[in-house]
This record gives structure tokens, C-alpha cells and sequence, in this order.
């Protein structure tokens, strides 16, 4: 019997009661409750209508009936029971084999409508006393509740109601949940939410043209759950919770950052870099397009797999047939890698992804090949994935992904692409660069009446650098990276200058050359700390 | 809506003989049949629930048998007037009544769950020897 991982001896106040937790059957939500349902609790799945609280009832039945310790399904004026089942066998959880004995439904519609409360918990009572149930559903709760309030049953009644339900339900060692359409304004007060030993409060929302599914804990007792608002989604398997923790609450990472370095691919960038990627960082390479981030991307997933590195392209903007292509064309042939697995190409552009779910997806491909390296081609193409309501804080769940995928000891590439303005150079358009450990920024200059693509590397946290601005080009064979720009100034800016023009002169057209511009005679490379 | 399989008219057909057997002969199989999954049926989907299977299941045999015009159904959605139809084709309308039910069923709730609530209605006999 275990808890949060732990066995019976290593839970903390283990001489006290050792709570057994049990299964949603949901994928990811055993992990935001903190390990499972408390068994025996008093539970209420609460929400508005078609926000998946039924659906999540039955997989949490599905999940843990058995015939020795059945569930019962008590419906009440809700959905009806016929049209209910109907859809709920369209779910892959649905055993039809559990409804021999695991499984019962009971409909108390006419006890609701004809009786008091009183009758309805003697229903409830004897149903419970002849199955001896492990798992009770009442669905819909709230039509209980609302039956009893227009009959004029004050709130202490109810209140007694509820608590003698709970009572019973608990003392007979059933894990009960009773699902309801509240709205959030009806928690305070309410006899119900304070009866309840766990509140599980599920939303969604229409956002343009997308839907939004999130889920909250509000209460559980006994155990620690992730707080705040988790996404979910609703597929032909019943829900998948996406948690906030990305599946990595017990993950005692050992990788250390920085104790290698990676080779990106491009031997003139790892020196200017100090050797290469530190291992585990993530390198934002921020650029306007066409300057070849996605080619920069190819060349560190290449040089990776040329050394057995399992490698994923998580891409939001090509399709992995066109990013195969275009690998191709640049001689890198990574078919074979696709076959055996090496490398994983994760395309996602549904338009409504919220960035929990990406990182779900990924981390899970991470763990699956053993990933060493990762590419996001491009931060861009991945927030015009999400639905817009998960825009709004892009940069937060990018920090909470970014730190995630390192923890697993993944070393990250993500492109980002710069609007160009000659007036300064912006590292994104998202402020995102405190999330990078190191940057790269690749840039026009206009030098001689030619677009000459400049790089540079902007930050290496924990080490030193080349503070070079080098021309660059992208070949057939990828970057290839020239000589540091020597004698010009205001190259920051794209229109730079000769260095020692007068400062009333215009910058253009200098130095006069027809040919493109030709590194100065380089000098010793200087280095930041 | 298509019409009852043939392996539903058959389960259908055993019902009806299972229930004559254990029953006065005098009281339709269709009507007792009937009584006995009304009240599984009731627990599982409520009155509103099975009078409206019913009912349906009614206006589908009386195409196939429309001599079942004569039957109604009460409030509480028992069958009432099969006295009045004519001998010669009652079998048919006990027949027709009963598996248009249980297809409905096995539409609505599907099949296993069908059989759960006919192992309900017969608890002592054995849905595979009905089958």
C-alpha cells in the first residue's frame, strides 16, 4: 500500500491514520491531488454544464469497481440515464464487462420528485447497505438540493441532509462523489462545500474559436494537491489532465547544468559560445526571418544524432515532411534516425494546445527516447498554437516549461523570430530572454547596398563569450560563419558606419567596396565575462 | 430504425416462453414480460425513462402487427387490452412488442448492460440458457 510513492512506514505521522488514496483513472490527475482520491472521502465534482464532470465520474468509476466492492451510479433528474449511458459508451474507459456486478445505475428521479429528503437518503441507504459499494456517484447532486429548497426545506435541514449522507456514505467505507452545476459564487455558505471533504471545481470556456478546458482542486483534505487552474482535455479516452508540474513533482533530477558542452553543429559558433552549449541550457536563437534559425536548428539536431544523441524537433510552423526536406537539402539525411527512433518530430498546431499540454506531449517524448536534445522551431509558431486565452500568459507557462525540460536534463534550442527595425535590436517580441540561459542574435546589416546577415552572441550565463559580431551565410551546407566586423560602428542598429567617420556624416555606403563587406584584418577575439 | 435483429426476436421468444412457463395462462407473456423489465428498468432509467421505451417500442410492433392498436399502456406504462387481440395473431404481437423493446435497449444502453438488466428480471434463470 503506498501514498505519494511512500509506503505505509515512510508517511509522515505514520502511528495516525494511513489514508489509502485511489486511482482517477485520469491521466495526470491522481498527480494533481497529490497522489489519488482519499479513499472514503466525500467528494463534489462541481462546474457548469458540459464542462466533463459526469464523464469524469465515470472513469473514476471505471476505474476502481470491482464485484466485491462495486459503484453505484444514482441519477437524479439530470441527464437521463439511457442518453447518458449512450455516450458514455463511446469512451474507450467504459468496460462494458464491469457492468456485470462491478457496476450499477440507479435512477431516484421519482423518490425526488414525490418524496422529501428524508426519502432520499433512505434510497441511498438501503442501496448502499444491500451492494456495500466502494465508489457512490449522485448525479446530478444539485437537482437534489434544489428539489429540497423549493419544497421549502430550510438550511439547516439540508445541512443535516448532507451531513447524515456523508456520515452514512463514509461510515459504509464508500468513496462518494456528488456532481453538481454550481457556479463559482455559491461556494461560500453553501452546506455542501463544507460537508465536502474534496471540491473539484472543472471550467471551460469558448475563446474565439477554440475551447478551453481547466480543472481546480479547490479543497482535499488530508493531502497536498498542486494548486491552481490545470488544462484539460476531453478525447475519445475521457478526460486528460495536463498538470502544471508536467508529471515531475517527484523527479529528483541529478543532471547538473553546464558540465559538458554541446556542439551546435556550427564549429565557428561553439568558439564564439566558449566551447559550445552548456549542457542542459537553453539557448534562445532570436533573428529575423530567413536568417537561418530553423537552419541553425538542423545542424545542432544533426550534430546531436552524429553523436547518439536522441533528439526531438518539437515544430509549430512546417510540417515534418517539409522540415525532413529541408534538412535533406542541406545534406543532412535524417531519415534513418526518424526509423530507429533517435529522433522524434513532434508537430503540433491545433490552434487550441495550451502550452501544459505541448509540454506534456514533449516531456513525454523526452522521457521516451531518453532526449538529450530539444529544438522548439518556433516560440512564434507556438503561441499562435495556443488557444488565445493561454496567450495571455505565455511567458509564465514558458518559464514553467523551459525550467521543466531542463530539470530533465535536456539541452534546449528554441528559435524566435524578431521583427527587424533599424532603430535598435530587440531580442523577442515576447520579453522572453531572461528565460534563456544563453542567446544568439542573428541580424541584417545594410552594408553597401546588400542585406549582410550579422551574428552575435548576446549572453552565456555562468560563462565567458566572444563579444564578435561576425558576417555570416547560410550555404548548402548550412551557417557558415566568416570573420568578427571589424571597422564599423552602430552595427547593433543594422545601418552602421564606418568606425572613424565624423559623426555629421552620413553611414551609408561605407567602406566603398563593390564586393561584399570583408572582414577587417581580425584581431585577437576579445572575450566578456 | 431498423427492425429487431434476429437474435433479439429470439431472446425475445425465450423471454415470452420463460415467462409462460412459470406463469397462469390466462395473463399474456408480452404483459409479464413487460411487468418484469419495467421494474428493472425503472431502477436503472426511472418511469419516464422506461415509458418512453416502451411507448416506442409499442408504435414499432404495431407496423409489424396492427392488430397491437388495441393495446394501450397505462400511466405507469403497463400494457393493457391484449384480451382483445385477436388470438390468431398473438404470439406475433408478444413477439414484436417485446424485441422492439429490447433492440431499443440495446441501442440506448447497449448490450451488455441489456443483459444485466434481464439477469435482474430473471435473476433465477440463466440469460445463456435464454439465449
Amino acid at each position: 500500500m503506498t501514498i505519494n510513492g511512500k509506503t505505509e512506514s515512510e508517511v509522515p505521522g505514520k502511528d495516525g491514520v494511513f489514508i489509502r488514496q485511489l486511482p482517477t483513472g485520469v491521466p495526470g490527475l491522481d498527480e494533481i491531488l497529490g497522489g489519488g482520491l482519499p479513499e472514503y472521502s466525500f467528494n463534489i465534482l462541481a462546474g457548469a454544464p458540459g464542462c466533463g464532470k459526469t464523464t469524469l465520474a465515470h472513469q473514476i468509476m471505471f476505474a476502481n469497481a470491482t464485484p466485491e466492492r462495486p459503484a453505484l451510479y444514482f441519477t437524479v433528474l439530470g441527464e437521463p440515464a439511457i442518453k447518458m449511458l449512450r455516450y458514455q459508451q463511446q469512451y474507450s474507459f467504459f468496460d462494458s464487462a464491469q457492468l456485470d456486478g462491478a457496476i450499477r445505475f440507479i435512477n431516484l428521479s421519482q423518490v425526488v420528485l414525490d418524496q422529501d429528503l428524508g426519502a432520499v437518503l433512505d434510497s441511498i441507504v438501503k442501496e448502499v447497505e444491500a451492494s456495500q459499494p466502494g465508489v457512490v456517484v449522485v448525479d446530478s447532486f444539485r437537482t437534489v438540493v434544489r428539489k429540497a429548497q423549493s419544497s421549502n426545506a430550510n438550511e439547516v435541514e439540508l445541512q443535516g441532509f448532507v451531513q447524515r449522507l456523508a456520515l452514512h456514505l463514509t461510515s459504509w467505507q464508500a468513496t462518494t462523489f456528488l456532481i453538481g452545476e454550481y457556479v463559482e459564487g455559491e461556494l461560500r455558505d453553501n452546506p455542501v462545500f463544507t460537508v465536502a471533504d474534496g471540491l473539484l471545481w472543472l471550467y471551460q470556456s469558448i475563446e474565439r474559436n477554440s475551447i478551453v478546458r481547466k480543472l481546480q482542486v479547490m479543497k482535499i483534505r488530508g493531502q497536498e494537491s498542486v494548486p491552481g487552474l490545470h488544462t484539460f482535455r476531453i478525447t475519445e479516452h475521457g478526460l486528460h489532465t495536463f498538470p502544471r508540474t508536467f508529471g515531475l513533482t517527484d523527479n529528483n533530477s541529478e543532471h547538473v547544468k553546464g558540465r559538458s558542452r554541446l556542439s551546435t553543429g556550427v564549429r565557428e559558433l561553439d568558439t564564439l559560445m566558449g566551447g559550445g552549449i552548456p549542457e542542459g541550457d537553453s539557448l534562445l536563437v532570436a533573428g529575423p526571418s530567413g536568417g537561418g534559425k530553423t537552419v541553425l536548428g538542423i545542424q545542432y539536431i544533426a550534430e546531436g544524432l552524429s553523436r547518439g544523441e536522441p533528439c526531438i524537433v518539437a515544430m509549430f510552423e512546417e510540417r515534418p515532411n517539409e522540415y525532413m526536406q529541408r534538412a535533406a537539402s542541406f545534406g543532412f539525411d535524417l531519415d534513418k534516425n526518424l526509423k530507429d527512433g533517435s529522433l522524434k518530430l513532434i508537430y503540433l498546431r491545433p490552434l487550441d494546445l495550451s502550452v501544459d499540454e505541448t509540454v506534456h506531449e514533449i516531456v513525454s517524448a523526452v522521457k521516451e527516447i531518453g532526449c538529450e536534445r530539444l529544438v522548439i522551431d518556433s516560440l512564434v509558431g507556438f503561441e499562435m498554437a495556443l488557444a488565445p486565452d493561454f496567450r495571455t500568459d505565455f511567458r509564465e507557462s514558458l518559464y514553467r516549461m523551459i525550467g521543466a525540460l531542463t530539470r530533465l536534463g535536456v539541452t534546449i534550442l528554441s528559435t524566435v523570430e524578431v521583427e527587424e527595425n533599424f532603430t535598435s535590436m530587440g531580442l523577442s517580441n515576447f520579453t522572453i530572454s531572461f528565460l534563456a540561459d544563453d542567446i544568439v542574435r542573428l541580424r541584417y546589416a545594410s552594408i553597401n547596398g546588400q542585406l549582410q546577415k550579422v551574428m552575435m552572441v548576446v549572453k552565456m550565463r555562468r560563462s565567458k563569450h566572444s563579444i564578435d559580431m561576425c558576417a555570416y551565410e547560410v550555404t548548402s551546407k548550412g551557417l557558415q560563419i566568416g570573420e568578427p566586423m571589424r571597422g564599423y560602428r552602430a552595427l547593433t542598429s543594422g545601418i552602421p558606419g564606418p568606425w572613424s567617420l565624423e559623426s555629421t556624416q552620413t553611414p551609408l555606403e561605407v567602406p566603398s567596396s563593390s564586393k561584399p563587406p570583408k572582414p577587417k584584418t581580425p584581431r585577437k577575439r576579445k572575450a566578456s565575462s | 430504425m431498423e427492425s429487431p435483429s434476429p437474435s433479439t426476436r429470439d431472446l425475445a421468444r425465450r423471454l415470452l416462453a420463460a415467462s409462460l412457463i412459470v406463469s397462469d395462462h390466462d395473463v399474456q407473456g408480452a404483459v409479464l414480460v413487460s411487468d418484469r423489465l419495467r421494474v428493472s428498468l425503472i431502477r436503472f432509467a426511472g418511469v419516464d425513462g422506461f415509458i418512453s421505451l416502451q411507448q416506442r417500442a409499442l408504435v414499432l410492433a404495431r407496423v409489424e402487427v396492427p392488430s397491437l392498436q388495441l393495446v394501450k399502456m397505462g400511466v405507469d406504462g403497463s400494457l393493457q387490452g391484449f384480451e382483445e387481440v385477436p388470438a390468431d395473431s398473438l404470439a406475433d404481437a408478444g413477439v414484436a412488442i417485446t424485441a422492439n423493446l429490447l433492440e431499443l435497449m440495446v441501442t440506448f444502453i447497449g448490450e451488455p448492460l441489456m443483459r444485466m438488466l434481464i439477469r435482474e428480471a430473471w435473476p433465477k434463470t440463466s440469460v445463456d440458457q435464454l439465449q
